[in-house]
């Protein structure tokens, strides 16, 4: 993990505790997850105890301790979402990928998150895919999106490897 | 120069330190209220809500955990009332149907008049209570374990699950935790929990709210045996 | 843009920038809130901006990417002054119709219009559409006016002009006073009276003090505040600044949940321009008043709605709450008087303070002042962003605005408040929205999320959905919240898949008022009014799944059945394909058959099914 990267999302911010949300989110977008290591410098870094910042890691649901899939599909489980049947979505979403939400599918490729609450009520049931929010989705438009995000991967594998 | 305030619990008149709980000032003067994550030399947290009071306030009365809520002058407490004890009786039925696997929770349970569980047993080792949690910062500062994680999957744990190194295996969370003791049959099987209610013959039923020095309360460090 | 030294100069530049558009003969609105970006609205803004350029348009014209009109499901909506022309499902290929037909020759194109779903009525302006018609529009309609990336046209639109005022020689007391007299009360959920809120703080000795906006909006459904940040985030800070004048502070945190993307960029956008014209920072316009913001993220946390668990995540710790026996205005933020608002709290207070508290009380009812925007949600017709007077009635909000079910159903009830509100049924829907008739019948107006519900909508199940939530949300520190709502959730789950008994309803209630009297915070104590309010207005439905193991809206998974219908079933064989479990068998043109024991009753034959021939019973 390259220390450098670390470094300039501490920058500005050393020794305060307060920052830590913020760092966090950082090292979130940054590598797509939060490691064991990140949480050891942040640490050190804004001076705040290692079991604090690995409580606040595990505790908000935005900072994830494991990496993602390369797709990962946000699943809004909220109201107006429900009663239009997001919650068959979700089900099937386990079901077809093998995977409850936070794990990664073996090969990799996708994720399941389960949000609540997406603020785009009107078009509800919502799914978004590494933040492209798709809308009014059902079940079969559900499954069309996975086929159509497996296929293009097996595209892209086949295209790579006649290079 | 400790400045004194008087208040009312139950009738008495009660004369505590400026700075003080509620819930201290009780148990210095012999008024027992149930309690569970409170220990004398630690900070508390207002988390088992089991010592809650009827806190009377211009004419209503608002119901606030005593561990939290400082004394002031002319304060009026009731620790005692129907409404208080229905609740508390509530709250430990709950904390034993998650973990009847400990002397001193089924005691707590006795203790807040618990006569039946309306739901499953589980077999839980934790009750969350934090007492390991804040011995291990506020004594020790070695901040060794902690809460992690959120709501049903809360749980104490090291940093990533792995004992540190600054950890000075003082062995007080140990030492402290309520659930350590097995009740006096011994651990019971999962599926057969239950509630004994063998102690039941200790607990001086005819003066509820007053402090016997009850051997219920040795089981879980009740604020007279750990002391002040 | 140069820094402002004084109000004088404030207002020449709002002069000068007025003299530079005299030469706009008509402006071009496109929604760029992330409802219609989910619709794809950022590719007709781009398709509008080249039209307009390739046709010389550019000096005459002007292209406003405006925030959300709340009326998303209509998306993407393009209105074009004057003429109050309004658009909607419009796709970046009809940018050369709008700009050459419309703009350039002032012709309306019919099939842009909205189609009412109702009469099937085309309707030309926005102030005709009935959706907006029987609103009270006076926050969301400033959305219109403004692009919310540029201050300047908040300023042309006549923004920043109630803080010169409060800064020049009204005192606080009389700032406090006037809110008082508006009967602002709190829009975030509580409800609170704000002039008294922001008198205590005021009154609470300190060095220090701090003003939060709380734009955290964790009420899944609500998307109110959204709108409002994303769409005039100048108009919420100028609130802020009001406030912190009035109670003696001088740093403000605008405190957006991590969900909210757009939101926190432009917020922090306006925050930037703020400062680079002196509107924030030292000195205000030459006064003494100091006052600064800062944006704080959320980590996807509802809790974090709640103050204390709000404060504790800006200083960078878990959303815990804690005890309010002493209230934050006296020890909140880093243990200072602190004063903290919603959104819509802050977006009230400019037009307060520049029309009067009379003016202000002059809509809404004895205890509820004002107007109240709602996100009316679920299986009606018309969903969106509603603003109405308090007192308007939920049959009208539902009825007249909503223009009914969806589907030909009929609708059975109303969840309003959030997780911390209830459900009403149809009989009490001439209940006016007001703060304190709702909570009375055991709900409330909360943040203003209104979710209507059908006769397919199962309020057991209503309730089981509210308890994962409240269970997955709850930060874990009480026994009360985090026992008692395990246990709510397992009787309920009981009686969702047939292992009810009638016992445990007397059980639910109880739990119920022991959890909302003993838990720490609002989120425990209210977490049982989902369960309360559907026991005490859907008990039939209850005890059918109790005592008849049926659930009568066809949504319990246990308790239902997927069967297919002989006489509309065409035997195409579409679900066969779409079956993932193997379950439905069927020759061509033969009407098909599904094998409850192998159902697992997901949904995708119901869905593609297009002659709604499967059913569920």
């Amino acid at each position: 993990m390259p220390p450098q990267i670390l470094d300039t999302i501490l920058e500005g911010r050393r020794s305060q505790p307060n920052q830590l949300i913020e760092v966090l989110h950082d090292v979130q977008e940054n590598y797509g997850y939060i490691l064991r290591e990140a949480i050891e410098s942040v640490s050190q870094g804004l001076g705040v105890p290692l079991i604090e910042v690995y409580r606040v890691a595990s505790f908000y649901k935005a900072f994830k301790l494991n990496p993602s899939g390369k797709h990962v599909l946000t699943m809004c489980t909220g109201t107006a979402c429900h009663v239009r049947g997001s919650h068959l979505l979700l089900d099937y979403a386990i079901s077809q990928l093998g995977v409850k939400p936070g794990e990664v599918t073996p090969d990799g490729l996708f994720s399941i998150e389960q949000v609540n609450c997406l603020g785009a009520c009107a078009l509800g049931p919502i799914v978004a895919e590494n933040g492209t929010y798709h809308h009014h989705m059902t079940p079969a438009k559900l499954r069309k999106l996975i086929e159509t995000l497996s296929r293009q991967e097996a595209e892209d594998v086949q295209h790579a490897q006649t290079q | 120069m400790l400045q004194y305030v008087n208040v009312n619990i139950d009738g008495a008149t009660i004369h505590a330190p400026r700075g003080t709980s509620v819930l201290d000032a009780a148990i210095e003067y012999g008024i027992c209220i149930p309690h569970l994550c409170h220990v004398p030399f630690l900070s508390d947290i207002g988390a088992c809500r089991l010592c809650i009071v009827e806190h009377v306030v211009n004419g209503r009365s608002e119901v606030t955990t005593s561990c939290t809520l400082n004394v002031e002058e002319g304060m009026v407490i009731r620790t005692n009332t129907d409404k208080i004890r229905r609740l508390r009786r509530n709250l430990a039925e709950l904390l034993v149907a998650q973990a009847p696997n400990s002397r001193a929770i089924q005691d707590i349970a006795l203790r807040c008049g618990v006569k039946e569980v309306r739901y499953p047993f589980r077999n839980e080792d934790c009750v969350l209570c934090g007492r390991c949690v804040r011995v291990c910062a506020e004594i020790w500062q070695a901040r060794a374990i902690g809460f992690v994680g959120r709501g049903k999957d809360r749980h104490v744990d090291y940093p990533f699950g792995i004992r540190p190194d600054f950890c000075k295996q003082c062995g007080s969370c140990v030492q402290i935790c309520p659930m350590t003791i097995p009740p006096c049959d011994g651990p019971m099987k999962p599926g057969e929990e239950y509630l004994c209610g063998k102690c039941e013959s200790q607990l001086m039923d005819e003066t509820p709210g007053s402090c016997a020095w009850c051997k219920l309360g040795e089981g879980f460090g009740c604020g007279r045996y750990v002391g002040i | 843009m140069p820094r402002l030294n004084s109000y004088r100069e404030l207002e020449h530049l709002r002069q000068r920038l007025r003299e530079q558009r005299q030469n706009i003969t008509t402006t071009v609105m496109v929604c760029g809130g992330t409802g219609c970006r989910t619709s794809n609205s950022q590719a007709v803004i781009d398709a509008v901006r080249d039209e307009l350029s390739s046709q010389g348009l550019d000096d005459s014209v002007r292209l406003c990417v405006t925030g959300c009109h709340g009326f998303c499901e209509q998306g993407p909506v393009i209105i074009i002054e004057p003429g109050n022309i309004f658009y909607c499902h419009v796709s970046p290929e009809d940018a050369f119709e709008i700009v050459y037909q419309t703009v350039m020759k002032g012709e309306v194109i019919e099939r842009l219009l909205y189609e009412d779903p109702v009469s099937g009525e085309r309707f030309k302006t926005e102030a005709e559409i009935p959706f907006y018609k029987a609103q009270d529009r006076r926050i969301l309609s400033q959305n219109r006016l403004v692009d919310p990336c540029s201050i300047e046209d908040y300023i042309v639109a006549g923004g920043y002009s109630a803080l010169p005022k409060v800064l020049n020689g009204i005192a606080p007391e009389e700032i406090i006073s006037e809110i008082k007299s508006a009967g602002l009360r709190g829009r975030g959920g509580g409800g609170f009276p704000t002039g008294r809120k922001w008198g205590e703080c005021m009154d609470a000795p300190s060095d220090e003090k701090y003003v939060i906006c709380n734009a955290d909006e964790g009420d899944p459904g609500a998307y109110m505040d959204r709108s409002v940040l994303e769409g005039n985030p100048h108009l919420v800070l100028e609130g802020m600044m009001v406030g912190a004048r009035a109670v003696g502070a001088s740093k403000g945190y605008i405190y957006v949940r991590n969900e909210y993307p757009l939101a926190v960029k432009n917020s922090r956008i306006a925050v930037e321009q703020a400062r680079e014209v002196g509107l924030l920072g030292d000195n205000i316009l030459g006064t003494s008043f100091s006052f600064d913001v800062d944006i704080a993220r959320g980590g996807g946390a509802f809790v974090c709605g709640e103050s204390t668990a709000l404060m504790a995540s800006i200083e960078g710790k878990v959303g815990e709450p804690r005890p309010k026996d002493v209230h934050t205005v006296v020890d909140g933020l880093y243990h200072k008087p602190t004063t903290l608002n919603n959104v819509e709290t802050w977006a009230n207070v400019p037009s307060i303070i520049l029309n009067g508290s009379s003016w202000f009380a002059s809509k809404g009812t004895k205890g509820s002042k004002g107007t109240k925007i709602l996100a009316l949600t679920g299986r009606i017709k018309n969903t969106g962003l509603v603003e109405v007077a308090m007192g308007t009635s939920i049959r009208e909000v539902v009825f007249d605005i909503g223009g009914g079910a969806a589907n030909g159903n009929s609708i059975k009830a109303v969840q309003t408040g959030g997780p911390s509100g209830g459900c009403l049924p149809l009989g009490k829907f001439d209940l006016a929205v007001d703060f304190d008739v709702l909570s009375e019948a055991g709900s409330m107006v909360g943040s203003g999320g209104m979710v209507v519900m059908d006769e397919e909508t199962c309020m057991v199940d209503v309730a089981k959905y509210f308890l994962t939530f409240l269970q997955d949300e709850s930060c874990g520190k009480c026994v009360p919240c985090r026992l008692g709502i395990d246990r709510m959730l397992e009787i309920i789950t009981d009686i969702a898949e047939g292992r009810g008994r009638m016992e445990q309803l007397d059980l639910l209630e109880e739990l119920g008022d022991t959890i909302s009297q003993t838990a720490l915070c609002g989120l425990g104590k209210t977490a049982p009014n989902p369960v309360l309010s559907t026991l005490r207005y859907f008990r039939p439905e209850y005890e059918a799944h109790i005592k008849e193991k049926k659930c009568p809206a066809g949504v319990c998974k246990a308790l239902i059945t997927y069967w297919i219908d002989p006489d509309k079933c065409t035997g195409c064989g579409v679900c066969i394909s779409g079956c993932v479990h193997g379950a439905i068998t069927g020759e061509k043109k033969q009407p098909h058959v599904i094998d409850a024991q192998l159902c697992q009753k997901c949904g995708i034959c119901r869905s593609e099914c297009k002659f709604d021939a499967v059913q569920v019973f």
